[in-house]
């Protein structure tokens, strides 16, 4: 299946998102930054929360606990 | 809205004599003239005055008002219904003008006080990081300053070389 992509109404159609959201409501504008605080807090606590887990070590690949076998 | 809840508890502020003014900044303040981009805190601009008989100026009268009311404090941020806030005397002339010359916002009847996008733009070229060129940057694409009154506070507040550099750098 072949796909074609017309480049200028992929930007023209971005630019009009763009412009529909800069011309939004204020409450409107202001409950999408509520959502993205929390998306971006919680991406944060994620990140926080792998960097100072305790995480187990896998054993070397061919590791053995029984080196007399 | 949680966002509303900050504004509320800021205007109440205002209201009990904690602070005199403010003027919401930031990206949060950018957000009343420009699609919405995601940010961790609110930075709200105050005017801050010596407590009497004190010479120094401290922000421990808002903490102590804001921690009696259940917030808690995270780094230099206070935290109110889950936002991280910032509250910043005017750490430039530039900022304590544009906390002089911020303008009303009606949010659905709630009151709120607003850099207006002259100023924020001029307080981004000033500031300079990635971000702040970004943001002024959205101000020039979809027009929401007044070319005339912003020249003029690039003018004001010296920064017509970081103007020139930054018209220089995306081709304006």
């Amino acid at each position: 299946m072949k796909h074609n992509f017309d480049f200028e109404r992929i930007w023209e159609s971005k630019r009009a998102l763009r412009e529909r959201l800069t011309t939004a409501p204020i409450i409107e504008k202001l409950r999408m930054l509520d959502a993205l605080h929390e998306r971006a807090a919680a991406i944060r606590g994620a990140r926080f929360r792998e960097a100072t887990a305790v995480q187990e070590k896998p054993g070397g690949y061919g590791d053995r606990k029984d080196k007399t076998s | 809205m949680k966002i509303l809840e900050v504004i509320h508890v800021v205007n109440q502020m205002v209201a009990d004599g904690v602070i005199e003014r403010y003027a919401i900044g930031g990206a949060v303040g950018a957000t009343f003239y420009l699609e919405p981009v995601s940010t961790l805190d609110v930075d709200i601009f105050i005017e801050l005055h010596a407590t009497p008989g004190s010479v120094l100026l401290t922000l421990d009268p808002i903490f102590s008002y804001l921690r009696d009311r259940g917030c808690t404090m995270q780094g230099e941020h206070i935290l109110i219904s889950g936002w991280p806030v910032q509250f910043i005397p005017p750490p430039t002339p530039l900022a304590a003008e544009a906390l002089a010359n911020a303008t009303e916002a009606d949010v659905n009847g709630l009151s709120a006080r607003v850099l207006t996008p002259e100023y924020l733009a001029a307080i981004a070229l000033q500031t300079g990081r990635a971000k702040d060129k970004a943001r002024l940057l959205q101000f020039m694409e979809v027009h929401a300053l007044d070319r005339t009154k912003f020249e003029e506070l690039v003018e004001c507040h010296r920064l017509v070389d970081q103007w020139r550099e930054f018209q220089r750098q995306f081709v304006l």
